[in-house]
């Protein structure tokens, strides 16, 4: 079975926090260049290490990984308040 | 040098450091020949070096699975399975050719070059097809 590709945001949210990838690796338990590969979104991250990268900057899962292409987190932030 | 072409270098050496061996052995090559084989082995060690060594891919194979993360023992894990099924594969062959051949037993050379072709096959399944290198 083919696994599907599974956009995140891990890029954006690290940038947004001033955190290097060697940070976020050793927060989240994997070697930094794993960091590269899921910020690329060339390797989609098992259930554990998704739910530990959602701890780490204290999201829920599906704010930070999505099987859709994500749009940017202020225009989701303005749906959710517009919702309101 | 690039990683793919160091790879290639590598199982050419090996080839090489054969066919002198084999040559001077069984089809009369003059014994002199055998010096010649410091070439290959010191392309054989460079190779590696630039292949393994600097991209630290030899130690990310012989690294036991609790140390790495789980997208490197994914990445091993492949490997490993892909480098037994050639490994099988060039046994068998290897057996054959011998058997075919009317040859002796594997001698030291061949169980030494299938001993390191054991070693090196995972980390060259990786170093052809991952595109970067892998931390210290």
């Amino acid at each position: 079975m083919e696994s599907r590709k599974i956009f995140n945001r891990i890029a954006v949210l690290r940038k947004e926090r001033n955190i290097s990838r060697k940070d976020l690796a050793g927060k989240i338990g994997v070697n930094f260049q794993t960091v590269g590969y899921l910020e690329r979104e060339e390797y989609n991250p098992s259930l554990d290490l998704a739910f530990r990268i959602s701890e780490c900057f204290s999201l829920p899962i599906e704010m930070i990984f999505s099987t859709k292409p994500l749009r940017p987190l202020s225009e989701e932030l303005n749906m959710l308040s517009n919702r309101r | 040098m690039s990683r793919k072409i160091a790879v290639f270098l590598n199982y050419f050496c090996i080839v090489i450091i054969l066919i002198i061996f084999y040559g001077v052995k069984y089809l009369g090559f003059p014994k002199m020949y055998l010096l010649a084989e410091i070439i290959p082995l010191i392309g054989l060690i460079i190779s590696f070096k630039t292949a393994f060594g600097i991209s630290n891919l030899w130690k990310l194979t012989h690294t036991s699975f609790s140390k790495l993360d789980e997208r490197e023992m994914q990445l091993v894990y492949k490997a490993t399975t892909y480098s037994y099924s050639i490994f099988t594969i060039l046994c068998i062959a290897m057996i054959y050719i011998i058997n075919l051949l009317g040859l002796a037993i594997i001698d030291v050379v061949a169980a030494a070059c299938l001993l390191y072709i054991a070693h090196i096959l995972p980390a060259s399944i990786i170093a052809w097809n991952d595109k970067t290198s892998v931390a210290k």
